[in-house]
Protein backbone atom coordinates (compact mmCIF):
# COMPACT_ATOMS: atom_id res chain seq x y z
CA UNK A 1 0.00 0.00 0.00
CA UNK A 2 1.26 3.60 -0.65
CA UNK A 3 2.20 6.06 1.63
CA UNK A 4 1.69 9.39 2.52
CA UNK A 5 1.22 12.23 4.78
CA UNK A 6 -1.46 14.16 3.40
CA UNK A 7 -3.94 12.24 0.35
CA UNK A 8 -5.26 15.18 -1.39
CA UNK A 9 -8.74 14.02 -3.36
CA UNK A 10 -9.25 16.68 -6.55
CA UNK A 11 -6.55 18.29 -8.08
CA UNK A 12 -8.82 21.85 -9.03
CA UNK A 13 -8.07 25.28 -7.33
CA UNK A 14 -8.29 24.16 -3.70
CA UNK A 15 -6.85 20.25 -3.88
CA UNK A 16 -3.63 22.02 -5.81
CA UNK A 17 -3.51 25.43 -3.36
CA UNK A 18 -3.57 22.48 -0.29
CA UNK A 19 -0.79 20.49 -2.10
CA UNK A 20 1.56 23.11 -2.84
CA UNK A 21 1.19 25.06 0.77
CA UNK A 22 1.78 21.46 2.97
CA UNK A 23 4.51 20.26 0.63
CA UNK A 24 6.22 23.70 1.15
CA UNK A 25 6.26 22.71 4.51
CA UNK A 26 8.42 19.39 4.17
CA UNK A 27 4.70 17.24 3.90
CA UNK A 28 4.80 14.23 1.49
CA UNK A 29 1.95 14.60 -0.23
CA UNK A 30 -0.04 12.44 -3.06
CA UNK A 31 -2.94 14.17 -5.10
CA UNK A 32 -5.24 12.02 -6.76
CA UNK A 33 -6.80 13.32 -9.79
CA UNK A 34 -9.94 11.72 -11.78
CA UNK A 35 -8.96 13.99 -15.07
CA UNK A 36 -6.07 13.16 -16.99
CA UNK A 37 -4.48 16.95 -16.28
CA UNK A 38 -4.57 18.81 -13.47
CA UNK A 39 -6.95 22.43 -12.81
CA UNK A 40 -10.41 20.91 -12.27
CA UNK A 41 -12.94 22.59 -13.71
CA UNK A 42 -12.06 26.17 -13.10
CA UNK A 43 -8.47 26.12 -14.42
CA UNK A 44 -9.05 23.71 -17.19
CA UNK A 45 -6.01 23.00 -19.30
CA UNK A 46 -5.69 22.58 -22.77
CA UNK A 47 -3.66 19.81 -24.54
CA UNK A 48 -0.34 19.80 -23.46
CA UNK A 49 0.59 19.73 -27.06
CA UNK A 50 -1.26 22.74 -28.12
CA UNK A 51 0.80 25.91 -28.57
CA UNK A 52 -0.25 29.35 -27.38
CA UNK A 53 0.63 31.29 -30.34
CA UNK A 54 -0.69 34.75 -28.54
CA UNK A 55 -2.54 36.13 -25.92
CA UNK A 56 -6.55 36.42 -26.54
CA UNK A 57 -9.38 37.49 -23.70
CA UNK A 58 -9.29 33.69 -23.19
CA UNK A 59 -5.64 33.79 -21.54
CA UNK A 60 -6.51 36.20 -18.41
CA UNK A 61 -6.02 33.41 -15.89
CA UNK A 62 -3.10 31.59 -17.55
CA UNK A 63 -0.78 32.99 -14.49
CA UNK A 64 -2.11 31.46 -11.65
CA UNK A 65 -3.08 28.03 -14.36
CA UNK A 66 0.23 27.56 -14.52
CA UNK A 67 1.75 28.05 -11.04
CA UNK A 68 -1.08 25.91 -9.90
CA UNK A 69 -0.25 23.00 -12.59
CA UNK A 70 3.60 23.61 -11.88
CA UNK A 71 2.14 22.11 -8.46
CA UNK A 72 2.16 18.53 -9.49
CA UNK A 73 6.11 18.53 -10.06
CA UNK A 74 6.71 20.21 -7.20
CA UNK A 75 9.38 18.58 -3.97
CA UNK A 76 7.09 16.03 -1.98
CA UNK A 77 3.93 16.60 -4.25
CA UNK A 78 3.22 12.96 -5.79
CA UNK A 79 0.58 13.74 -8.59
CA UNK A 80 -1.72 10.85 -9.81
CA UNK A 81 -4.03 11.63 -12.68
CA UNK A 82 -6.89 9.28 -13.95
CA UNK A 83 -7.46 8.18 -10.74
CA UNK A 84 -10.71 7.47 -9.83
CA UNK A 85 -11.51 7.65 -5.75
CA UNK A 86 -14.18 5.35 -5.13
CA UNK A 87 -13.87 3.50 -1.28
CA UNK A 88 -12.77 4.99 1.95
CA UNK A 89 -12.25 0.95 3.20
CA UNK A 90 -10.87 2.19 6.59
CA UNK A 91 -9.74 5.55 8.48
CA UNK A 92 -7.03 7.09 6.52
CA UNK A 93 -7.45 4.53 4.11
CA UNK A 94 -8.49 5.22 0.53
CA UNK A 95 -8.82 2.84 -2.38
CA UNK A 96 -8.87 4.49 -6.18
CA UNK A 97 -8.95 2.64 -9.39
CA UNK A 98 -6.34 3.68 -11.70
CA UNK A 99 -5.72 0.63 -14.74
CA UNK A 100 -2.44 -1.03 -13.48
CA UNK A 101 -1.72 1.26 -10.87
CA UNK A 102 -5.00 0.33 -8.93
CA UNK A 103 -4.86 0.63 -5.26
CA UNK A 104 -5.12 2.13 -1.78
CA UNK A 105 -3.26 4.79 -0.18
CA UNK A 106 -2.62 5.12 4.04
CA UNK A 107 -2.49 9.26 5.42
CA UNK A 108 -2.31 10.74 8.21
CA UNK A 109 -4.67 13.08 6.63
CA UNK A 110 -7.45 13.58 4.29
CA UNK A 111 -8.17 16.52 2.35
CA UNK A 112 -11.25 15.91 0.25
CA UNK A 113 -11.64 18.87 -2.81
CA UNK A 114 -13.86 17.22 -4.62
CA UNK A 115 -14.92 20.62 -6.49
CA UNK A 116 -18.84 20.83 -7.93
CA UNK A 117 -21.27 19.97 -11.02
CA UNK A 118 -24.03 22.16 -12.59
CA UNK A 119 -27.00 21.48 -10.40
CA UNK A 120 -29.49 19.76 -12.74
CA UNK A 121 -31.99 21.81 -14.48
CA UNK A 122 -34.59 19.41 -15.83
CA UNK A 123 -37.63 21.35 -18.14
CA UNK A 124 -39.18 19.96 -21.06
CA UNK A 125 -36.86 19.31 -23.72
CA UNK A 126 -33.64 19.54 -21.68
CA UNK A 127 -32.45 16.21 -22.68
CA UNK A 128 -32.02 16.65 -26.68
CA UNK A 129 -28.25 17.02 -27.96
CA UNK A 130 -27.32 20.79 -28.22
CA UNK A 131 -28.60 21.58 -24.37
CA UNK A 132 -25.43 21.84 -22.62
CA UNK A 133 -24.55 22.75 -18.88
CA UNK A 134 -22.61 26.26 -18.44
CA UNK A 135 -19.53 24.60 -16.74
CA UNK A 136 -19.94 22.04 -19.81
CA UNK A 137 -19.67 24.77 -21.94
CA UNK A 138 -16.52 26.83 -19.99
CA UNK A 139 -14.76 23.50 -19.83
CA UNK A 140 -14.67 23.24 -23.89
CA UNK A 141 -14.14 26.56 -23.69
CA UNK A 142 -11.00 26.13 -21.71
CA UNK A 143 -9.94 22.77 -22.24
CA UNK A 144 -10.49 22.72 -25.61
CA UNK A 145 -11.33 25.83 -27.53
CA UNK A 146 -14.06 24.74 -28.83
CA UNK A 147 -17.54 26.01 -29.00
CA UNK A 148 -20.69 23.51 -29.02
CA UNK A 149 -23.13 25.58 -31.36
CA UNK A 150 -23.54 28.27 -32.81
CA UNK A 151 -26.69 29.88 -32.90
CA UNK A 152 -26.82 30.05 -29.01
CA UNK A 153 -28.85 30.76 -26.20
CA UNK A 154 -28.08 31.65 -22.27
CA UNK A 155 -30.42 30.92 -19.54
CA UNK A 156 -30.03 30.54 -15.79
CA UNK A 157 -29.51 31.86 -12.48
CA UNK A 158 -26.31 33.24 -11.03
CA UNK A 159 -22.62 34.97 -12.09
CA UNK A 160 -22.23 31.76 -14.34
CA UNK A 161 -24.42 33.23 -16.61
CA UNK A 162 -22.85 36.69 -17.77
CA UNK A 163 -19.74 34.65 -18.03
CA UNK A 164 -21.08 32.14 -20.36
CA UNK A 165 -22.78 34.75 -22.63
CA UNK A 166 -19.43 36.65 -22.56
CA UNK A 167 -17.66 33.36 -23.75
CA UNK A 168 -20.23 33.19 -26.58
CA UNK A 169 -19.81 36.51 -27.43
CA UNK A 170 -15.89 36.50 -27.79
CA UNK A 171 -15.57 33.42 -29.49
CA UNK A 172 -17.74 34.59 -32.07
CA UNK A 173 -21.23 33.00 -31.44
CA UNK A 174 -24.03 33.74 -32.84
CA UNK A 175 -25.37 34.97 -29.24
CA UNK A 176 -29.51 35.68 -29.46
CA UNK A 177 -30.68 35.67 -25.58
CA UNK A 178 -29.11 35.67 -22.49
CA UNK A 179 -31.30 35.23 -19.56
CA UNK A 180 -31.17 35.40 -15.85
CA UNK A 181 -34.21 34.73 -13.51
CA UNK A 182 -33.34 36.58 -10.90
CA UNK A 183 -34.16 40.55 -11.25
CA UNK A 184 -30.59 41.11 -10.73
CA UNK A 185 -30.51 44.68 -11.83
CA UNK A 186 -33.78 45.68 -9.45
CA UNK A 187 -31.52 44.58 -6.97
CA UNK A 188 -27.50 45.61 -7.75
CA UNK A 189 -28.00 48.78 -5.05
CA UNK A 190 -28.80 47.02 -2.35
CA UNK A 191 -25.67 44.23 -2.74
CA UNK A 192 -23.05 46.59 -4.56
CA UNK A 193 -21.55 47.46 -1.24
CA UNK A 194 -21.07 43.68 -0.39
CA UNK A 195 -19.65 42.57 -3.54
CA UNK A 196 -17.66 45.46 -3.91
CA UNK A 197 -15.53 43.68 -1.37
CA UNK A 198 -14.04 42.04 -4.41
CA UNK A 199 -13.70 45.15 -6.82
CA UNK A 200 -11.92 42.66 -9.77
CA UNK A 201 -14.72 40.69 -9.55
CA UNK A 202 -16.99 43.38 -9.87
CA UNK A 203 -15.32 44.95 -12.71
CA UNK A 204 -15.15 41.68 -14.77
CA UNK A 205 -18.70 41.48 -14.62
CA UNK A 206 -19.03 44.37 -15.98
CA UNK A 207 -16.68 43.50 -18.78
CA UNK A 208 -19.02 40.21 -19.30
CA UNK A 209 -22.40 42.52 -19.78
CA UNK A 210 -20.33 44.77 -22.09
CA UNK A 211 -19.38 42.28 -23.98
CA UNK A 212 -22.91 40.37 -24.36
CA UNK A 213 -24.37 43.89 -25.24
CA UNK A 214 -21.93 44.50 -27.98
CA UNK A 215 -22.69 41.11 -29.58
CA UNK A 216 -25.88 42.69 -29.86
CA UNK A 217 -28.16 39.43 -28.01
CA UNK A 218 -30.59 40.58 -25.65
CA UNK A 219 -29.39 40.46 -22.13
CA UNK A 220 -33.21 40.01 -20.14
CA UNK A 221 -33.21 39.69 -16.62
CA UNK A 222 -36.30 38.16 -14.58
CA UNK A 223 -36.63 36.09 -17.35
CA UNK A 224 -36.10 31.65 -17.57
CA UNK A 225 -35.98 28.87 -20.25
CA UNK A 226 -39.26 26.48 -19.88
CA UNK A 227 -39.02 24.58 -22.80
CA UNK A 228 -36.39 23.19 -25.22
CA UNK A 229 -37.67 21.80 -28.74
CA UNK A 230 -36.52 20.11 -31.55
CA UNK A 231 -36.67 16.50 -33.13
CA UNK A 232 -33.56 14.68 -32.27
CA UNK A 233 -31.39 18.11 -31.96
CA UNK A 234 -32.20 21.61 -30.39
CA UNK A 235 -33.87 23.55 -32.88
CA UNK A 236 -35.68 26.56 -30.35
CA UNK A 237 -35.97 27.40 -27.13
CA UNK A 238 -38.96 29.03 -25.71
CA UNK A 239 -38.21 31.64 -23.13
CA UNK A 240 -40.74 33.33 -20.24
CA UNK A 241 -40.40 36.09 -17.75
CA UNK A 242 -40.66 34.83 -14.29
CA UNK A 243 -41.56 36.77 -11.06
CA UNK A 244 -39.74 37.11 -7.67
CA UNK A 245 -41.56 34.07 -6.15
CA UNK A 246 -40.22 31.91 -8.98
CA UNK A 247 -43.60 31.66 -11.20
CA UNK A 248 -43.43 31.44 -14.68
CA UNK A 249 -45.83 34.04 -17.04
CA UNK A 250 -46.50 31.79 -20.25
CA UNK A 251 -48.25 34.51 -22.06
CA UNK A 252 -45.76 36.72 -22.53
CA UNK A 253 -43.18 33.60 -23.69
CA UNK A 254 -40.51 34.25 -26.42
CA UNK A 255 -39.58 31.58 -28.95
CA UNK A 256 -35.82 31.37 -29.98
CA UNK A 257 -34.51 29.11 -33.01
CA UNK A 258 -31.09 28.12 -31.37
CA UNK A 259 -28.75 24.92 -32.10
CA UNK A 260 -26.82 25.57 -28.75
CA UNK A 261 -28.59 26.60 -24.99
CA UNK A 262 -26.43 26.78 -22.31
CA UNK A 263 -28.03 26.40 -18.97
CA UNK A 264 -26.95 27.04 -15.57
CA UNK A 265 -28.98 27.23 -12.75
CA UNK A 266 -25.94 27.31 -9.80
CA UNK A 267 -23.62 24.51 -8.73
CA UNK A 268 -23.88 21.09 -6.53
CA UNK A 269 -20.43 20.59 -4.66
CA UNK A 270 -19.86 16.88 -4.93
CA UNK A 271 -20.29 15.23 -1.94
CA UNK A 272 -20.57 11.65 -2.84
CA UNK A 273 -17.13 10.68 -0.80
CA UNK A 274 -17.89 12.43 2.25
CA UNK A 275 -21.36 10.94 2.11
CA UNK A 276 -19.23 7.25 1.98
CA UNK A 277 -17.09 8.73 4.69
CA UNK A 278 -19.68 9.03 6.94
CA UNK A 279 -19.35 12.91 7.68
CA UNK A 280 -22.01 14.60 9.18
CA UNK A 281 -24.31 16.55 6.63
CA UNK A 282 -26.35 19.88 6.79
CA UNK A 283 -28.69 21.64 3.94
CA UNK A 284 -27.23 24.92 3.04
CA UNK A 285 -29.31 26.08 0.24
CA UNK A 286 -27.06 29.13 -0.58
CA UNK A 287 -24.12 27.19 -1.22
CA UNK A 288 -25.53 24.48 -2.85
CA UNK A 289 -27.32 21.87 -0.60
CA UNK A 290 -26.43 19.28 1.01
CA UNK A 291 -22.28 20.23 2.46
CA UNK A 292 -20.30 18.35 4.98
CA UNK A 293 -20.28 20.02 7.95
CA UNK A 294 -16.97 21.36 9.21
CA UNK A 295 -15.71 22.50 12.64
CA UNK A 296 -12.52 24.51 13.11
CA UNK A 297 -9.87 24.00 10.74
CA UNK A 298 -12.18 22.66 8.16
CA UNK A 299 -12.16 19.25 9.75
CA UNK A 300 -15.30 17.04 8.84
CA UNK A 301 -17.30 15.17 11.51
CA UNK A 302 -14.54 12.36 10.73
CA UNK A 303 -11.64 13.29 12.67
CA UNK A 304 -8.34 13.31 10.29
CA UNK A 305 -10.74 14.52 7.25
CA UNK A 306 -10.98 18.22 5.96
CA UNK A 307 -13.08 18.82 3.06
CA UNK A 308 -12.45 22.04 0.68
CA UNK A 309 -13.24 24.59 -1.77
CA UNK A 310 -16.60 24.24 -3.57
CA UNK A 311 -16.98 20.53 -2.87
CA UNK A 312 -16.89 21.74 0.90
CA UNK A 313 -20.10 24.67 -0.38
CA UNK A 314 -19.93 26.29 -3.16
CA UNK A 315 -17.97 29.38 -2.60
CA UNK A 316 -16.57 30.17 -6.20
CA UNK A 317 -12.74 30.05 -6.93
CA UNK A 318 -11.42 32.68 -4.62
CA UNK A 319 -12.41 30.79 -1.88
CA UNK A 320 -11.70 27.77 -3.34
CA UNK A 321 -7.99 29.15 -3.89
CA UNK A 322 -7.76 30.29 -0.51
CA UNK A 323 -9.28 27.82 1.73
CA UNK A 324 -6.69 25.18 -0.11
CA UNK A 325 -3.55 26.71 0.72
CA UNK A 326 -4.89 27.51 4.57
CA UNK A 327 -5.70 23.76 4.11
CA UNK A 328 -2.16 23.33 3.39
CA UNK A 329 -0.69 25.24 6.35
CA UNK A 330 -3.53 23.55 8.70
CA UNK A 331 -2.38 20.33 7.50
CA UNK A 332 1.48 20.95 8.23
CA UNK A 333 1.04 22.61 11.57
CA UNK A 334 -1.13 19.45 12.42
CA UNK A 335 1.59 17.04 11.57
CA UNK A 336 3.93 18.64 13.35
CA UNK A 337 5.88 20.70 10.51
CA UNK A 338 4.88 24.12 11.56
CA UNK A 339 4.74 25.66 15.37
CA UNK A 340 1.75 27.18 16.29
CA UNK A 341 3.41 30.66 16.00
CA UNK A 342 4.42 29.51 12.58
CA UNK A 343 1.19 28.55 11.45
CA UNK A 344 -0.39 31.61 13.18
CA UNK A 345 1.51 33.96 11.30
CA UNK A 346 0.92 32.37 8.08
CA UNK A 347 -2.67 31.40 8.04
CA UNK A 348 -3.99 35.23 9.39
CA UNK A 349 -3.66 37.26 6.13
CA UNK A 350 -5.32 34.13 4.26
CA UNK A 351 -8.20 34.27 6.64
CA UNK A 352 -8.46 37.82 6.33
CA UNK A 353 -9.00 37.15 2.82
CA UNK A 354 -11.36 34.81 2.73
CA UNK A 355 -12.92 37.49 5.00
CA UNK A 356 -13.63 39.69 2.11
CA UNK A 357 -14.47 36.63 -0.11
CA UNK A 358 -17.22 35.76 2.46
CA UNK A 359 -18.64 39.69 2.26
CA UNK A 360 -18.63 38.99 -1.63
CA UNK A 361 -20.61 35.99 -1.44
CA UNK A 362 -23.16 37.42 0.75
CA UNK A 363 -23.93 40.07 -1.94
CA UNK A 364 -23.64 37.97 -4.45
CA UNK A 365 -26.51 35.45 -2.60
CA UNK A 366 -28.62 38.62 -2.46
CA UNK A 367 -28.13 39.33 -6.05
CA UNK A 368 -29.00 36.06 -7.20
CA UNK A 369 -30.99 34.27 -4.43
CA UNK A 370 -34.71 33.01 -6.35
CA UNK A 371 -36.58 30.33 -5.73
CA UNK A 372 -36.56 27.06 -7.60
CA UNK A 373 -39.08 26.97 -9.91
CA UNK A 374 -38.04 23.58 -12.05
CA UNK A 375 -41.36 21.41 -10.47
CA UNK A 376 -43.47 23.52 -11.89
CA UNK A 377 -42.24 23.43 -15.68
CA UNK A 378 -42.14 19.13 -15.81
CA UNK A 379 -44.73 18.02 -17.59
CA UNK A 380 -45.44 14.18 -17.65
CA UNK A 381 -43.20 13.41 -20.31
CA UNK A 382 -40.66 15.97 -18.79
CA UNK A 383 -37.35 13.12 -17.77
CA UNK A 384 -35.87 13.00 -14.36
CA UNK A 385 -33.42 10.50 -14.34
CA UNK A 386 -31.64 11.01 -17.75
CA UNK A 387 -29.66 7.55 -16.96
CA UNK A 388 -32.76 5.49 -17.03
CA UNK A 389 -34.96 7.51 -19.08
CA UNK A 390 -38.05 8.36 -15.98
CA UNK A 391 -40.11 11.03 -16.44
CA UNK A 392 -41.54 13.13 -14.39
CA UNK A 393 -45.15 11.54 -14.79
CA UNK A 394 -43.81 8.11 -14.15
CA UNK A 395 -42.40 9.28 -10.81
CA UNK A 396 -45.80 11.43 -9.60
CA UNK A 397 -47.83 7.73 -10.45
CA UNK A 398 -46.27 6.02 -8.05
CA UNK A 399 -46.33 8.59 -5.78
CA UNK A 400 -49.97 8.72 -6.03
CA UNK A 401 -49.47 5.08 -5.89
CA UNK A 402 -48.62 5.08 -2.33
CA UNK A 403 -44.83 4.95 -3.56
CA UNK A 404 -43.86 7.90 -1.46
CA UNK A 405 -40.10 7.28 -0.42
CA UNK A 406 -36.99 8.07 -1.58
CA UNK A 407 -36.53 4.11 -1.26
CA UNK A 408 -39.82 3.17 -3.00
CA UNK A 409 -38.66 5.52 -5.94
CA UNK A 410 -35.73 4.48 -6.32
CA UNK A 411 -36.59 0.89 -6.10
CA UNK A 412 -39.25 0.97 -8.42
CA UNK A 413 -38.14 3.13 -11.11
CA UNK A 414 -34.36 2.99 -10.95
CA UNK A 415 -34.48 6.82 -10.80
CA UNK A 416 -30.71 7.63 -9.58
CA UNK A 417 -29.46 4.31 -10.30
CA UNK A 418 -28.01 4.93 -13.76
CA UNK A 419 -24.25 5.40 -14.61
CA UNK A 420 -24.94 9.02 -12.93
CA UNK A 421 -24.98 7.47 -9.68
CA UNK A 422 -28.05 10.49 -8.81
CA UNK A 423 -25.96 13.27 -9.44
CA UNK A 424 -28.49 14.65 -12.52
CA UNK A 425 -31.83 13.13 -10.49
CA UNK A 426 -31.55 13.19 -6.78
CA UNK A 427 -31.70 16.40 -6.33
CA UNK A 428 -35.18 16.70 -8.31
CA UNK A 429 -35.83 13.53 -6.57
CA UNK A 430 -36.00 14.89 -3.25
CA UNK A 431 -37.75 18.08 -4.60
CA UNK A 432 -41.04 16.01 -5.92
CA UNK A 433 -41.06 14.12 -2.32
CA UNK A 434 -40.84 17.16 -0.39
CA UNK A 435 -43.49 18.86 -2.86
CA UNK A 436 -46.04 15.23 -2.05
CA UNK A 437 -45.20 15.04 0.99
CA UNK A 438 -45.03 18.83 2.23
CA UNK A 439 -41.98 17.87 4.32
CA UNK A 440 -38.66 20.19 3.66
CA UNK A 441 -36.53 19.08 1.45
CA UNK A 442 -33.92 18.72 3.96
CA UNK A 443 -35.88 16.53 5.86
CA UNK A 444 -36.38 14.16 2.97
CA UNK A 445 -34.19 10.80 3.51
CA UNK A 446 -31.31 11.09 1.21
CA UNK A 447 -30.68 7.33 -0.09
CA UNK A 448 -27.92 5.05 1.53
CA UNK A 449 -24.27 6.27 -0.34
CA UNK A 450 -23.39 3.10 -2.21
CA UNK A 451 -19.79 1.58 -3.20
CA UNK A 452 -18.17 3.02 -5.63
CA UNK A 453 -18.30 6.49 -4.92
CA UNK A 454 -17.67 6.53 -8.67
CA UNK A 455 -18.16 4.39 -11.60
CA UNK A 456 -15.14 1.92 -11.65
CA UNK A 457 -14.46 -1.09 -13.85
CA UNK A 458 -14.06 -4.59 -12.69
CA UNK A 459 -10.95 -4.89 -14.63
CA UNK A 460 -9.48 -2.10 -12.72
CA UNK A 461 -10.50 -3.17 -9.40
CA UNK A 462 -9.17 -6.69 -10.47
CA UNK A 463 -5.80 -5.42 -10.78
CA UNK A 464 -5.20 -5.03 -6.83
CA UNK A 465 -3.12 -7.53 -4.86
CA UNK A 466 -5.48 -7.78 -1.76
CA UNK A 467 -5.04 -10.30 1.32
CA UNK A 468 -7.15 -13.48 0.95
CA UNK A 469 -11.22 -12.29 2.52
CA UNK A 470 -11.93 -14.06 5.31
CA UNK A 471 -14.75 -15.46 5.27
CA UNK A 472 -18.17 -15.11 7.72
CA UNK A 473 -19.91 -17.68 8.81
CA UNK A 474 -23.15 -16.57 8.61
CA UNK A 475 -23.77 -14.52 5.82
CA UNK A 476 -26.21 -13.26 6.84
CA UNK A 477 -24.75 -11.17 10.11
CA UNK A 478 -22.94 -8.72 10.41
CA UNK A 479 -18.93 -9.20 10.69
CA UNK A 480 -19.38 -8.59 14.35
CA UNK A 481 -22.13 -10.41 15.39
CA UNK A 482 -20.53 -13.83 13.90
CA UNK A 483 -21.22 -16.73 16.59
CA UNK A 484 -17.96 -18.69 16.81
CA UNK B 1 -25.79 24.13 -37.73
CA UNK B 2 -22.57 23.31 -36.33
CA UNK B 3 -20.00 23.94 -33.76
CA UNK B 4 -16.45 25.36 -34.23
CA UNK B 5 -13.00 26.12 -32.89
CA UNK B 6 -11.34 29.18 -31.66
CA UNK B 7 -8.67 29.09 -33.78
CA UNK B 8 -6.95 32.71 -32.46
CA UNK B 9 -4.23 32.34 -30.82
CA UNK B 10 -3.54 28.48 -30.38
CA UNK B 11 -1.30 26.23 -32.69
CA UNK B 12 -3.16 22.48 -32.09
CA UNK B 13 -0.76 21.02 -34.00
CA UNK B 14 -0.92 18.44 -36.94
CA UNK B 15 -4.51 16.83 -37.86
CA UNK B 16 -5.19 13.46 -38.26
CA UNK B 17 -8.29 11.74 -38.82
CA UNK B 18 -10.71 8.88 -37.05
CA UNK B 19 -14.43 7.92 -37.87
CA UNK B 20 -17.61 8.49 -36.18
CA UNK B 21 -20.37 6.01 -38.14
CA UNK B 22 -18.17 5.46 -40.78
CA UNK B 23 -17.16 8.55 -41.68
CA UNK B 24 -14.21 10.61 -41.45
CA UNK B 25 -13.78 13.40 -38.78
CA UNK B 26 -11.02 15.54 -37.97
CA UNK B 27 -9.09 16.17 -35.17
CA UNK B 28 -5.79 16.74 -33.20
CA UNK B 29 -3.52 15.64 -30.62
CA UNK B 30 -4.89 15.97 -27.12
CA UNK B 31 -8.69 16.27 -28.39
CA UNK B 32 -11.53 15.24 -26.86
CA UNK B 33 -13.71 12.70 -29.14
CA UNK B 34 -16.94 15.18 -27.80
CA UNK B 35 -15.08 18.46 -28.91
CA UNK B 36 -13.98 16.93 -32.36
CA UNK B 37 -17.33 15.83 -32.86
CA UNK B 38 -18.88 19.02 -31.89
CA UNK B 39 -16.68 20.93 -34.27
CA UNK B 40 -17.71 18.70 -37.03
CA UNK B 41 -21.41 18.69 -35.95
CA UNK B 42 -21.97 15.92 -34.91
CA UNK B 43 -23.98 16.17 -31.69
CA UNK B 44 -25.85 12.87 -31.27
CA UNK B 45 -23.73 10.23 -29.34
CA UNK B 46 -26.06 8.30 -27.95
CA UNK B 47 -29.56 6.54 -28.12
CA UNK B 48 -31.23 6.13 -24.92
CA UNK B 49 -31.63 2.29 -23.97
CA UNK B 50 -35.25 2.91 -23.00
CA UNK B 51 -37.14 5.46 -24.59
CA UNK B 52 -34.83 5.78 -27.58
CA UNK B 53 -34.00 9.62 -27.32
CA UNK B 54 -31.06 11.17 -28.65
CA UNK B 55 -28.50 12.34 -25.98
CA UNK B 56 -25.40 14.29 -26.23
CA UNK B 57 -22.69 16.05 -24.06
CA UNK B 58 -24.39 17.91 -21.50
CA UNK B 59 -22.13 18.10 -18.44
CA UNK B 60 -18.92 18.25 -20.27
CA UNK B 61 -16.87 17.27 -16.83
CA UNK B 62 -17.09 12.98 -16.71
CA UNK B 63 -20.24 13.43 -14.59
CA UNK B 64 -23.29 12.85 -16.59
CA UNK B 65 -22.24 9.94 -19.11
CA UNK B 66 -24.85 11.41 -21.41
CA UNK B 67 -21.71 11.71 -23.75
CA UNK B 68 -21.01 7.92 -23.94
CA UNK B 69 -19.99 6.16 -27.07
CA UNK B 70 -18.74 3.17 -28.22
CA UNK B 71 -14.74 3.60 -29.12
CA UNK B 72 -13.23 0.76 -30.79
CA UNK B 73 -15.91 -1.40 -30.00
CA UNK B 74 -16.07 -0.69 -26.18
CA UNK B 75 -18.94 0.42 -25.15
CA UNK B 76 -19.80 3.13 -22.87
CA UNK B 77 -16.62 5.60 -22.80
CA UNK B 78 -17.22 8.85 -22.23
CA UNK B 79 -16.14 11.03 -25.31
CA UNK B 80 -16.01 14.44 -23.22
CA UNK B 81 -13.06 12.42 -21.29
CA UNK B 82 -11.37 10.58 -23.53
CA UNK B 83 -8.89 12.17 -26.40
CA UNK B 84 -9.48 11.21 -30.00
CA UNK B 85 -6.45 9.06 -31.23
CA UNK B 86 -5.56 8.44 -35.41
CA UNK B 87 -7.85 5.87 -37.21
CA UNK B 88 -9.94 5.37 -33.79
CA UNK B 89 -13.61 3.64 -34.66
CA UNK B 90 -16.69 5.87 -33.07
CA UNK B 91 -20.17 5.02 -32.98
CA UNK B 92 -23.05 6.54 -31.70
CA UNK B 93 -24.49 4.13 -29.16
CA UNK B 94 -27.33 2.81 -28.82
CA UNK B 95 -29.00 1.07 -25.15
CA UNK B 96 -25.67 -0.19 -23.22
CA UNK B 97 -23.84 -0.65 -26.67
CA UNK B 98 -23.13 -4.30 -28.69
CA UNK B 99 -25.30 -6.70 -27.64
CA UNK B 100 -27.88 -4.65 -26.74
CA UNK B 101 -30.17 -6.59 -29.15
CA UNK B 102 -30.55 -3.28 -31.11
Amino acid sequence: MRETDLVIVGAGAAGLSAASEAAKHGLSVTVLDDNLLPGGQYFRRLPTSYRHTKETVFDKERARADALYATTGQKGVTYLNDAVVWEAPEDGVLAFARGADSGRIRAKLTIIASGAHDRPAPFPGWTLPGVVTAGGLQNLLKGQRVIPGRRAVVAGNGPLVLLVGATLARAGAELREVVEAAPILKRLAGSIADLLAMPKIVRQAADYRLAIMKSGAKLRTGWTVIEARGANELEEVVLAPIDEAGKVNRSRSRTVKADLLVVGFGLMPSIEMVRLMDCKLEWKPLRGGWVPVRGANFETSRPGVLAVGDGAGIGGVEMALREGKLAGVIAAERLGKLSRDQAASLKAPIQSEIAKVETFRRGLERLYAMPPAFLDLLTPETIVCRCEDVTAGELRARQDAGFGSTAALKGTTRTTMGRCQGRNCLRTLLALIAQASGQPIDQVMMPRPRLPARLVTIGDLLQEELPPIEMPKDPHLPRGEQVS
Amino acid sequence: MTGFRITDGIDRGTAFQFTCDGEAVTAYPGESIAAALMAAGHRRTRVSARSQMSRGLYCGMGVCWECIMVVDGKPAVRACMTPAEPGMKVQTQHGVGPGDGA
